[in-house]
């Protein structure tokens, strides 16, 4: 058989598993119409996997007595309690840990060991990139000097604080019912002039929020006197033009009627 | 009568009903077998292994909280035995220099189970689940947590393989 196109093997295999798409298959198949080694790969590998299917059926076929092997050896097993979990030996966890609190218990534990490899690897590749290259002896002892007051500083600066909070903590300890007693009365005496000014200022307020209010007060009485003096007014004129009519009209009819009113 | 769901079966099976646990090992058997036969490429192993399997998982059922997903764990136990298996093999093949003889194959399908038996595990596993059990792409690449991309890739590989080892024997189907 001719060798198929190196450059299309892959196609015609992905063309046999019905990966392709319309597009990708028609130009394949104008391909293999002029490529008589492609085309035959083609042939191959499509018989090639319905032998692959007929074998599958071929192992099918004696798989009801395999089974039946398993359901009688089952017959002498008895389920074991829950939570134990086998582990051999050098081998992978044969269980699979897919539910709950165990898969994710895992799964963190998991990314946190690849965190921690990847960390430590880190760290071992920064290293070794910056590692010093070697260094006279001057340089060294004064590298290691600076290092070692580096390293101490810390630790001698907590152990002086630690000293002095110490003894803070002692003298406050010994002065602290006086402190205490000293704070009360402090503390009174602060009220005592919060709670005068206060008072004061609140009496104060109120005098002028009580004069405010008798103002608007006055206010709205003298405007209600105003709109009753007004509307007595437009009475008044009201009753004027009333009666004037009412005479000139009267005065009207006595004219136009005095027969009639006569009889 | 109605068939009984993973899920009940798999309860039943925990209270201590053989019967259901039965019907599990008849629903799930093939799969497992074929797992076994994907990774070890070698029926008599497979066979052990599904054995083993099933009835570790009878015994540890009680550890599966979704009945439902009785056929994902067991195929993981599968996977997971045959793995140890496949480990323990390699190490007697290392300290064992006469390596006992193949098994006898499918009278008429010698030379492709054999090429089949000489794939790379990660190729085998996938043509075995795509092949043999008549399981599509998209569910290849389901259980094996890998994407539909990557199952074409392995198939694409496997079959071009098993192309090249059984031309070279002049035995191309």
């Amino acid at each position: 058989m001719n060798r198929p196109c190196p450059e299309m093997q892959d196609k015609v295999a992905d063309y046999v598993l019905g990966a392709l798409d319309a597009e990708q298959t028609e130009a394949l198949q104008k391909h293999l119409s002029g490529c008589e080694a492609c085309r035959q790969y083609a042939r191959s590998l499509q018989e090639q996997g319905q032998s692959l299917v007929a074998l599958g059926r071929r192992l099918d076929a004696d798989m009801e007595a395999r089974r039946d092997r398993v359901v009688e050896a089952l017959q002498e097993v008895a389920p074991v309690a829950t939570n134990t979990r086998p582990f051999p030996s050098g081998g992978i966890g044969i269980l699979p840990m897919i539910h709950g609190q165990d898969a994710h218990a895992t799964r963190s534990f998991l990314k946190m060991g690849i965190a921690a490899v990847l960390v430590l690897g880190a760290g071992v590749v920064v290293g070794r990139a910056t590692a010093p290259r070697p260094v006279d002896v001057e340089q060294l002892r004064a590298d290691l000097q600076a290092s070692l007051v580096a390293s101490l500083k810390p630790a001698v600066q907590e152990s002086v604080s630690a000293e002095v909070d110490r003894r803070l903590e002692s003298g406050l300890a010994a002065g602290a019912a006086s402190l205490r007693d000293k704070l009360a009365e402090q503390l009174r005496g602060d009220l005592q002039v919060f709670v005068t000014q206060f008072t004061a200022g609140s009496e104060q307020r109120l005098e002028k929020r009580f004069a405010e209010f008798v103002q608007l007060i006055e206010q709205a009485r003298l405007k209600d006197r105003l709109h009753v003096v007004r509307a007595l007014e437009q009475m008044e004129q009201n009753r004027h033009r009333d009666r004037t009519q009412i005479q000139t009209s009267l005065a009207a009819l006595v004219e136009k009627k005095p027969a009639a009113i006569q009889h | 009568m109605e068939e009984r769901s993973d899920k009940e079966l798999a309860w039943a099976s925990q209270q201590g009903d053989r019967t259901a646990y039965t019907v599990l090992v008849q629903r799930h058997y093939k799969s497992v077998f074929l797992v076994g036969l994907g990774v070890l490429g070698n029926v008599h192993d497979a066979e052990d292994v599904a054995q083993d399997t099933l009835i570790k998982g009878f015994e540890h059922l009680r550890q599966l909280r979704e009945g439902s997903q009785f056929g994902g764990w067991i195929v993981t136990i599968a996977r997971n035995l045959s793995i140890n298996l496949l480990r323990k093999r390699k190490q007697e093949l290392v300290c064992d220099a006469h390596p006992t003889s193949d098994e006898p194959a499918e009278s008429g399908y010698e030379d492709l189970q054999q090429a089949v038996a000489r794939l790379p595990g990660e190729l085998r596993l996938p043509l075995v689940m795509y092949y043999f059990d008549g399981q599509d792409v998209k569910k290849v690449a389901e259980k094996l947590a890998i994407s539909t991309s990557g199952v074409y890739q392995k198939l694409r590989t496997a079959i071009k393989e098993l192309h090249e080892v059984l031309t070279a024997q002049g035995d191309t189907p």
